[in-house]
């Protein structure tokens, strides 16, 4: 019912909306192998991203324009340009490297808590569940203090509040992140 | 045959060195009859005799070079021209010549001769500097420090200026030491070339050439442009003081915009002072550039921040809106700079994109070079830009300016054109080839602003001679270049190089087989592709390159038809598959993570480097160092990771030295600083030794990156090497050895694949 209905309003042309949405997180989350998955449905390993890159991606009956940001320290500086404009943010977590979460933590606060971004909704991954050691949503969601921060994940709009929500997921096993992409564009007005 | 040996010769390599006699047989080898050619290299004094202090004696009807290879007739002091045959009268002081006492251009191991010409020496070289001023802070003073340094670098007689901008443009007069002085143009404004002379009083028609002609000219430093360009030892203290007391754009800019910036103006004036000045004469202008332009004519990106850097996907969908405009503006600057015979140097530091992919064709058509480094505070801007001004032993900087680049050959072959940096200097003739063009065609001449011991050119033939007309076996075909330049000392030189090679009846396979290079080959290959890029969709490029490798296997491999196994190719093939494997798979052709400056980057060294460096940049080196042996090359593939390696990448763009987890694990341990396991602390320090005399030889300064097994950074390993196993191959719970995340086909398949459609297909 719910995807006759998309598919319906794509085909009037209302929902197929030019989004701009941010791949935000620290470097090896896999923000580049998403947009990759995303665009062309392949998995590829790519030397950590330098300058910002964008490509244009169609999830579901939406199109986003997808910008790839560099995680590491000295790329972070340049974030800020970018939140002009935006619809939503997607925040990726490596769900393995359980050393770097107080350092994952302190950003998502950054990025929350920045009144550039007050009301734009944060679509949180939880990358790499393939692996055998990576974290639980449960632990995930304690290590990053988003207990009572996520909204849930229903699509249903909701009045003042700022959506939030965790999804686990494997970008290279392609899983888990087209419900989080569901739950987004559901968000984005 | 070794192919680098040749090299060291004359500077050239040949894809080919055996021809086939027909035109007809000639395409049936799918590899074009090309070279790479570099024109300054540093040769051994046995092959380069010191410079000779004559002018060349040449062709009367072709104007080519009296060479070793011509028959010279002592008795009737004649000499016949390899090209077109010509007999021609030897100079009258060439009366004493003997076979004992041959001049040096008659010597049959001096091929590569450089004469200094007796003329007047050229005015000393110039250089503009145009520093950016919207950045913040250290950045700016971090940039004014090099420039610094800069200045006490370069030879004292060196001519230096400074322009600086931000919204406006700032012309510092620095003829003047009574007090600073500037003339301030408004940088939204598109000026033309009248306009830049009439607002600075710059004098109009200045002696064209003079320079290239040996025409004595004026001093040009005191005809007005004395305001702007001064000897370095006189311009130093001012430029100095102007430096120290500027301060970043003061403009206020809005928390939403972006600064205004004018970088096209400024560059557009810079090339206005000097084509205006110095036309004729060496020159570059070195733009330090820290951001996005955004107001003037070559503006990439609008002021509000919410509008965002055009990116690859953007152009290809024509969702670029400056793009075009800018592309056309500073195509307009390259080809005034090219006109007036000066370089221009990119120096963008910032860590997003600035418009490099706009202004390639100022640097590529220039000879110019570019330089992106994520801030003027990172060493790959700091040590490049050091190096870039460092002299020799002799206190001269190590590069030609005003050059230019002539090539003859033999009837029987044609010139389809030249890649390089290069423009072309339309001059049509009898060698032009009418039919085919490769690169950069319909002429015989091509000018270089500004080229170094390394500047590489790849120059593709044509073979014409029709089937009809057997060439005998002991007959040569003759290719001569000749490179005029002034050199940094004012001397204008002429460095004449002319090659001899076999031709062989088409269908003698083995024969033409054997003369493959296919390192050069590769580059030759890769230089094609690379131009198409500028017009092609890349899908059509990687068929392309695929269609050409296929048919080439089929043409020279052995095999049975239809029997993919007996499919084998000779020593001198065997890397040519991979090669073309790795091209595919390269940030050349594949431009997905990287922005358009980045691949503006990338392929303007493949376009610029010798063919060791440009085989590097398609094929990375890996070296393996363990406790059990010396270093050794290993395999470009992830099973060359083991827990107990360090391995050492040389990409040419990066330079990574990657633990094993054992040995990151025990240095982590702090083994190596215990002094009882020396051999441990040995084998960690080899990998950056080694790292560090590669970073030393390189320009620009590549990037330094150590990283351990499984860590973010090890990334830029991974990356490149052969996924021989991934993700999908990989043991369940990914135990065992390491593996790469990919659905991108190994090079196992990959030659798989081509083995099946080699021996089926014709």
């Amino acid at each position: 019912m719910f995807s006759w209905f998309w598919d319906a309003l794509s085909y009037l042309g209302l929902y197929y909306k030019n989004a701009k949405i941010l791949f935000l997180g620290l470097d090896n989350a896999g923000k580049t192998t998403l947009m990759h998955v995303l665009r062309d449905d392949r998995v590829a390993l790519h030397i950590p991203t330098q300058q910002p890159t964008a490509e244009e991606v169609v999830v579901g009956n939406i199109r986003f324009r997808a910008f790839d940001l560099g995680g590491h320290a000295a790329a972070r500086q340049i974030w800020r340009n970018y939140y002009a404009k935006v619809d939503g943010v997607v925040f990726l977590v490596d769900a393995v490297d359980r050393e770097r979460f107080p350092e994952v933590k302190k950003e998502l606060d950054g990025l929350i808590n920045d009144d550039m971004l007050s009301d734009v909704p944060f679509l949180i991954l939880g990358n790499k569940i393939d692996m055998p050691r990576a974290a639980s949503d449960e632990e995930l969601r304690s290590a990053l203090g988003l207990h009572h921060l996520t909204t849930g994940q229903g699509s249903a709009p909701m009045a003042d509040i700022r959506p939030i929500e965790l999804f686990m997921c494997s970008v290279v096993r392609k899983m888990g992140y087209a419900e989080g992409f569901r739950w987004l564009s559901s968000h984005i007005q | 045959m070794d192919f680098a040996e040749l090299e060291e010769m004359d500077g050239v390599r040949w894809s080919w060195m055996t021809w086939p006699s027909s035109r007809l047989e000639a395409t049936r080898c799918i590899v074009p009859f090309a070279c790479m050619y570099t024109p300054l290299k540093r040769l051994n004094s046995n092959r380069l005799p010191p410079p000779l202090q004559y002018d060349p004696v040449q062709c009367k009807a072709c104007t080519s070079v009296l060479n070793p290879y011509c028959r010279v007739d002592l008795r009737t002091r004649m000499w016949f021209c390899i090209f077109c045959h010509h007999r021609n009268a030897l100079p009258p002081n060439y009366s004493s010549i003997t076979e004992q006492s041959l001049p040096y251009e008659l010597i049959p191991d001096f091929t590569t001769v450089e004469y200094a010409l007796p003329r007047q020496r050229a005015a000393p070289p110039a250089f503009l500097f145009v520093l950016d001023t919207c950045t913040r802070d250290d950045e700016l003073q971090t940039a004014k420090d090099y420039i610094i340094k800069a200045l006490s670098l370069l030879p004292p007689e060196t001519m230096v200026g400074l322009i600086t901008y931000g919204q406006n443009v700032h012309v510092h007069v620095i003829g003047y030491t009574d007090c600073a002085k500037c003339y301030v143009l408004r940088g939204e404004k598109e000026y033309t070339t009248e306009q830049i002379k009439d607002l600075l009083a710059l004098p109009s028609g200045m002696p064209r050439g003079g320079a290239m002609n040996g025409v004595p000219g004026v001093n040009p430093a005191m005809v007005g442009a004395g305001r702007f360009l001064q000897p370095a030892s006189e311009g130093e203290f001012m430029m100095t003081s102007i430096l120290e007391e500027l301060d970043t754009d003061p403009w206020p800019v809005p928390a939403s915009q972006r600064p205004k910036r004018a970088t096209c103006t400024a560059l557009s004036v810079a090339v206005g002072i000097l084509e205006s000045t110095y036309a004729g004469n060496g020159a570059r202008v070195e733009l330090l550039v820290g951001g996005p332009g955004t107001v003037d004519p070559g503006k990439i990106v609008a002021l509000e921040l919410g509008d965002t850097v055009r990116s690859h996907s953007d152009i290809d969908k024509d969702n670029a809106p400056f793009h075009a405009s800018a592309l056309k503006a500073f195509d307009d600057i390259a080809t005034r700079a090219v006109n007036a015979g000066h370089a221009i140097d990119v120096w963008s530091c910032s860590l997003d994109q600035v418009g490099s992919y706009e202004m390639k064709s100022c640097v590529d058509r220039t000879g110019g070079v570019f330089v992106l480094s994520e801030s003027f505070e990172h060493p790959m801007f700091k040590n490049s830009f050091e190096k870039f001004f460092a002299t020799d032993a002799t206190n001269q900087l190590a590069m030609g300016f005003q050059s230019s680049l002539d090539i003859i050959c033999s009837r029987e072959i044609k010139i389809a054109g030249v890649i390089g940096p290069v423009a072309s200097l339309n001059k049509d003739g009898p060698s032009v080839s009418t039919d085919m063009e490769i690169g950069i065609g319909g002429t015989t001449s091509w000018r270089m602003c500004a080229l170094d011991v390394n500047t590489t050119i790849a120059a593709y033939f044509e073979v014409v001679n029709p089937h009809s007309n057997p060439i005998r076996d002991d007959q040569y075909r003759f290719v001569q270049f000749m490179t005029r330049y002034t050199h940094p000392s004012g001397q204008h030189r002429m460095r004449v190089t002319t090659t001899a090679g076999r031709w062989t009846a088409g269908d003698n396979i083995e024969a033409i087989a054997a003369g493959f290079d296919q390192d050069a080959a590769a580059v030759l290959m890769a230089r094609m592709a690379v131009y198409k890029t500028e017009n092609e969709d890349s899908f059509d490029i990687l068929r392309w390159v695929d269609r050409m490798l296929i048919r080439l296997c089929a043409r020279f491999a052995q095999y049975d038809r239809e029997n993919p196994d007996s499919f084998a190719l000779a020593e001198n093939f065997s890397l040519y598959p991979q090669f073309m494997f790795n091209l595919r798979r390269s940030q050349f052709l594949q431009v997905f993570n990287s922005t358009p400056d980045e691949t503006a980057l990338y392929r303007s060294y493949l376009n610029r480097e010798n063919v060791n460096n440009c085989l590097l940049m398609i094929q990375p080196t890996l070296m393996s160092y363990s406790l059990s042996g010396p270093p050794e090359p290993v395999l470009l593939d992830v099973t060359s990771i083991k827990p107990d390696r360090i391995l050492l990448l040389d990409t040419f763009f990066y330079v990574i030295v990657f633990s094993g987890e054992t040995v990151s694990a025990w240095r982590k341990a702090g083994y190596h600083e215990d002094g009882k396991h020396t051999n441990f602390s040995l084998l960690l320090q080899a990998p950056k030794d080694d790292a560090a005399a590669v970073l030393d030889e390189r320009f620009p300064y590549a990037r330094y990156i150590e990283c351990d097994q499984k860590g973010s950074q090890a990334r830029f390993l991974l990356a490149k090497l052969n996924p021989s196993v991934n993700h999908h191959s990989a043991a369940a719970e990914y135990g065992g050895s390491d593996f790469i995340f990919t659905d991108d086909v190994s090079l196992q398949v990959f030659t798989e694949h081509l083995k099946k459609l080699a021996v089926s297909s014709q």
